[in-house]
């Protein structure tokens, strides 16, 4: 069972309102996705640069700077329309295990920033580079399967359901 | 849609493999992260917005065969998850909308997009056009989630 702060915090009036509503809560979800389709992709697209696979002609240092302020805007918008998802289904999503192997994902890909930060940050170097190192290249196969893997996680928080009580399918698969 | 009425999908592998359908979905949203993310990438230039060291024509071609690669593995994964219930889908206001604004917006991103995309560096026409890209591919991703709603 979830702990009672996780139910007080599913009970506010906001939290309330989101879940109950019949539009807000679908039109939040839209926007998270709307984030995911908008801007996730330009997350491959910069790891599938650095790995000289896509966008080849276009230097690195384009790619990498150019989108940055783009996907940086696409995380803002995904994970506050995340976090707001969370909160107004708290005590549901507690329970589910899809739901922490997602947060641990996270943390992951927070680590693999601070770990490649200079990679990402320096990347005028690779324009002058031919080859792109196997660091980078390394930093790059890592993120695509850390974003891939939460996607995968976030759509199997809605399959998964508690073990032996009856459930509401509404609650649980949106 | 007689051909649907008569389709039983209980026998349907979506239906009866636990993996099989939430796979496809997952597929279906890198498709479109990858193809709608790509359209992305020329709008902000179209709009002005960002990425000028490059030109709209330049970023059409170089994100040409990933808008494909993407927009092709959503029109195998949409298919499948649309076979395991295709009576549901049509009926459903949701799935009706999404499509008329996948087939407007595939349409304009092959023609007048395109056109734009590979001779207008700015101006009115790139904005235009730029918008009504983000317009009728942000439609199609919530008629996609009001699916589930409706």
């Amino acid at each position: 069972m979830p702990p009672e702060f996780v139910q007080a915090l599913q009970d506010m009036s906001i939290a309330t309102a989101i879940r109950e509503s019949a539009l807000v809560f679908p039109v939040i979800l839209s926007l998270h996705l709307t984030g995911m389709g908008l801007f996730g992709g330009m997350i491959l697209m910069t790891d599938l640069r650095l790995l000289g696979i896509s966008l080849t002609k276009h230097p690195v240092s384009d790619i990498v700077n150019g989108l940055r302020p783009w996907k940086h805007l696409g995380l803002t918008l995904t994970a506050t329309c995340g976090i707001l998802l969370l909160w107004s289904k708290a005590a549901i999503y507690y329970p589910n295990p899809y739901l922490w192997i997602k947060l641990t994902l996270f943390a992951l890909i927070i680590i693999h920033a601070l770990v490649f930060r200079s990679v990402y940050r320096n990347v005028a170097d690779l324009d002058r580079n031919p080859v792109i190192p196997g660091r980078a290249k390394l930093a790059a196969a890592l993120s695509i399967i850390l974003w891939i893997s939460v996607v995968t996680a976030g759509r199997w928080i809605g399959y998964w359901e508690p073990k032996g009580a009856p459930v509401n399918a509404a609650q649980v698969i949106n | 849609m007689a051909l649907f009425l008569a389709y039983d999908p209980s026998s349907n592998p979506l239906n009866t493999n636990e993996w099989a359908f939430p796979v496809c979905e997952v597929l279906h949203i890198l498709g479109f992260a990858i193809g709608i993310g790509t359209i992305t990438m020329v709008n902000i230039r179209l709009l002005g917005l960002g990425l000028k060291r490059e030109s709209p024509a330049d970023l059409w071609r170089g994100t040409f065969p990933w808008t494909l690669a993407g927009l092709a593995l959503v029109l195998i994964t949409g298919p499948l998850i649309f076979s395991s219930d295709p009576n549901m889908y049509l009926r459903n206001e949701g799935f009706r909308f999404k499509i008329t604004m996948l087939v407007l917006a595939l349409i304009y991103h092959y023609t007048i997009y395109r056109k734009v995309a590979l001779t207008k560096t700015s101006g009115g026409a790139a904005v235009m056009a730029g918008l009504i890209s983000l317009l009728l591919w942000i439609s199609v991703v919530f008629g996609g989630i009001f699916i589930a709603f409706l």
